[in-house]
């Protein structure tokens, strides 16, 4: 009998073992570095020397540290929220069967083929303030031209755009899949009883798409704290930080100012808060089952 | 596959064999080179690297060219790393103390014939008194303008002289004269509207200076009242007078629209003459000083790219042979005429002198010879250029002058308080 029970995790095990050894090797050791290394510093000539809390002692009073959670929280608090809507939307325009609805929701998928960096550029054209033909339109329809990613007010709503441009046909499909899940008896049978649009969406698609809404709130959450190709390639963190991201905070330290222990602490800051986030967004969408 | 005798595919498998067996051989008697250059188009790079290439054939080069957007960073994970690659790669001159004081540099001193070259290009490559870069070329901007454009408004064309250069107060006046929004048409741009390099004169111009004497302080010298003035003045370039285009922050852009006849003058390197007369050979243009403040003195911005050798190369006598070939006289003419460059020289100045009687050499020369000032020499430079060149940006787009530069000044310090050992 005891043989018997420990073959079968044997046979899981190593049917596993690929796939564990590449999350241990480009996960978990690299998240082991960062935690090590936060504690670490480089000196000139290229040693690395431990510092304690030397490096976290130096963010705490680095105005623009918190420059920077400022603005990731902010950038966080508006576009996570306002994809999900959007993206919910939008999958309820394309759940329903008429003529059109492979061509949109091909539409909305389309900016998933496109990668980050590339769709960084093309809006880095797209509204470059002095040439970009975005301006060229306002300007013909009479209306004053706009800074857009170098306007210290606009910037960071700009960023916001086009990280949800590119990122709600992809959350879209998620949500489709889920929403596609929801028995219809149970519509026809809200519908019987009377109930309305409105009803039946919050009474019953709502709480059945609980799971896949849990899991595009905190993939999302985890994507658009990471994001950073638009910033490295459009705005640099500007104009005056208002788009420097953490991500490109870290990066700065380590490519820029060339202390790789700040860098390893700031991305350790980034890691614990989107743990943070996921668990109580996780416990949020638990509590409400229960 | 079919049709294949056995004995023809036994005798292709002894041919594999054997060649496979020879190559690590000839492999050996090879030595290979890596060399990390910069993305200039290939055309300005092939050239030198098959001089070299047809002068040791010995020697296998394996030349890896970056943008100049990636260089600095490329070069950072590179030389990072401590290991011998690259063997040899271009270095640009004020990153000589940062590269030399943790490491990533050879003492090229015995090896650099002082005499042979500029004292400018030396005091570039040098860092606390070993020269540790070889000097490759040097740099001067200078500004073009439109002619067809400023005869257009009626304005008398600045002198190709440096006893009659233009003051920047003079050339805001004719800039709002040559700005025409409706024609999307701008009177001036600098051509790197954010680098310190091509900005730094302002506020020396201005009896500003860029760094405190040992290197290591910011405070007091960024943050300065020259500074703020100088920078005031360029700000209102762009939101007051509204007579340069804001945010055109990639340097081919001006030039292109200066190319475009949409920018009226600009200031940009030398190397660009030979850019606008083959890209854009409709526009007609003439050379004239890098301006100065009323009140102030002539300042021009000068350095530019050296070669640097590893010091980690397990190959130390042919990087040095590479050096020795890239400092002949005759690879640096080669390279004046791919790409020209203010020579370092001194053969090149004197026996290519029919070259330099131009109107726009005439200037750089003078230039060099009486206004250049090298940027600050400061093992921490990488730091000090990329946060001055953010708070620079900021204030085109209308950041609060004074606050933006004592926020970068104070950041600054921090940056270099590591290197104070």
């Amino acid at each position: 009998m005891r043989h018997g029970f420990r073959e079968p995790w044997i046979v899981v095990f190593w049917f596993l073992a690929p796939a564990l050894a590449g999350l241990a090797l480009f996960r978990l050791v690299p998240i082991l570095i960062a935690l090590v290394g936060g504690f670490t510093g480089t000196k000139l000539t290229g040693e690395t020397i431990w510092v304690g809390l030397r490096n976290y002692e130096r963010l705490l009073d680095d105005p623009s540290f918190w420059n920077s959670v400022r603005v990731t929280l902010l950038f966080n608090l508006v576009v996570n929220p306002l994809q999900i809507l959007l993206a919910l939307g939008l999958a309820l325009l394309v759940f329903r069967p008429t003529p059109l609805v492979p061509f949109f929701r091909a539409a909305y998928m389309a900016p998933m083929t496109v990668s980050l960096s590339l769709t960084s550029i093309l809006w880095a054209i797209l509204l470059e303030p002095t040439m970009g033909p975005v301006n060229g339109l306002l300007r013909a329809m009479g209306l004053p031209p706009q800074p857009f990613w170098r306007g210290e007010d606009q910037a960071l709503a700009t960023l916001v755009g086009v990280a949800s441009w590119k990122g709600v046909g992809y959350w879209m499909v998620f949500l489709l899949a889920g929403l596609l899940l929801v028995p219809k008896e149970l519509h026809e049978a809200a519908m019987i009883d009377g109930a309305g649009a409105w009803q039946r969406f919050c009474y019953v698609t709502l709480p059945l798409m609980r799971r896949p809404l849990g899991f595009v709130l905190v993939a999302d959450t985890a994507a658009n704290f990471l994001l950073f190709a638009p910033v490295y390639l459009v705005t640099q963190g500007g104009p005056n930080g208002a788009t420097a991201l953490l991500m490109f905070e870290a990066y700065q330290a380590a490519f820029t100012y060339l202390d790789h222990g700040r860098a390893l602490a700031v991305s350790t800051v980034i890691l614990l808060v989107i743990g943070l986030l996921a668990f109580f967004e996780l416990r949020l969408l638990r509590e409400r089952g229960a | 596959m079919a049709g294949l005798s056995r004995r023809a595919s036994l005798a292709g498998v002894a041919a594999t064999t054997a060649l496979l067996a020879t190559r690590p051989l000839s492999a050996q008697a090879k030595t290979t080179l890596k060399v990390i250059w910069m993305g200039w188009p290939e055309g300005q790079v092939k050239p030198l690297m098959d001089s070299f290439r047809t002068a040791r054939p010995d020697v296998e080069l394996q030349v890896e060219t970056i943008p100049f957007v990636q260089i600095f960073q490329t070069l950072e994970v590179r030389l990072g790393a401590r290991t011998p690659d690259p063997d040899i790669f271009i270095c640009d001159s004020p990153l000589t103390a940062s590269y030399a004081a943790r490491g990533h540099l050879m003492d090229l001193t015995p090896h650099i014939d002082a005499r042979r070259f500029t004292p400018s290009a030396i005091a570039a490559a040098s860092w606390q008194g070993k020269i540790y870069s070889a000097p490759f070329g040097s740099s001067c901007p200078v500004l073009f303008y439109n002619k067809k454009l400023l005869r257009e408004a009626g304005i008398p064309f600045p002198e190709p002289d440096v006893a009659k250069r233009w003051t920047w107060e003079q050339l805001v006046e004719a800039a709002k004269k040559l700005t025409d929004p409706a024609k999307n048409q701008w009177g001036f741009s600098f051509e790197q509207q954010e680098r310190p390099y091509m900005l730094l004169p302002l506020a020396q111009s201005l009896g500003g200076v860029a760094l405190s004497p040992d290197g290591f302080k910011a405070t007091g010298y960024v943050d300065s009242p020259a500074f703020v003035e100088a920078y005031g003045f360029m700000q209102k370039l762009y939101t007051e007078w509204k007579v340069s285009p804001p945010g055109l922050f990639d340097p081919n852009l001006p030039v292109e629209q200066f190319g475009n006849g949409k920018i009226a003058m600009l200031v940009a390197g030398t190397f660009n003459e030979a850019t606008i007369k083959n890209k854009y050979p409709d526009i007609e243009f003439g050379v004239a000083p890098y301006p100065r403040f009323a009140r102030g003195k002539a300042v021009t911005p000068t350095g530019a790219w050296h070669i640097g050798v590893n010091p980690r190369t397990r190959h130390p006598k042919e990087a040095l042979a590479f050096i020795d070939h890239f400092m002949s006289h005759e690879l640096q003419v080669l390279w004046f005429e791919l790409r020209p460059y203010p020579p370092v020289l001194k053969s090149v100045w004197e026996k290519e002198a029919h070259r330099f009687e131009t109107d726009m050499w005439r200037i750089v020369r003078y230039e060099l010879e009486h206004t250049a000032v090298p940027r600050p020499a400061t093992p921490g430079f990488r730091e000090y250029e990329d946060i001055l060149r953010t708070a620079l940006r900021d204030i085109t787009t209308g950041a609060d002058v004074a606050k933006t530069l004592t926020a970068a000044a104070q950041r600054i310090d921090r940056e270099l308080e590591k290197y104070k050992t």
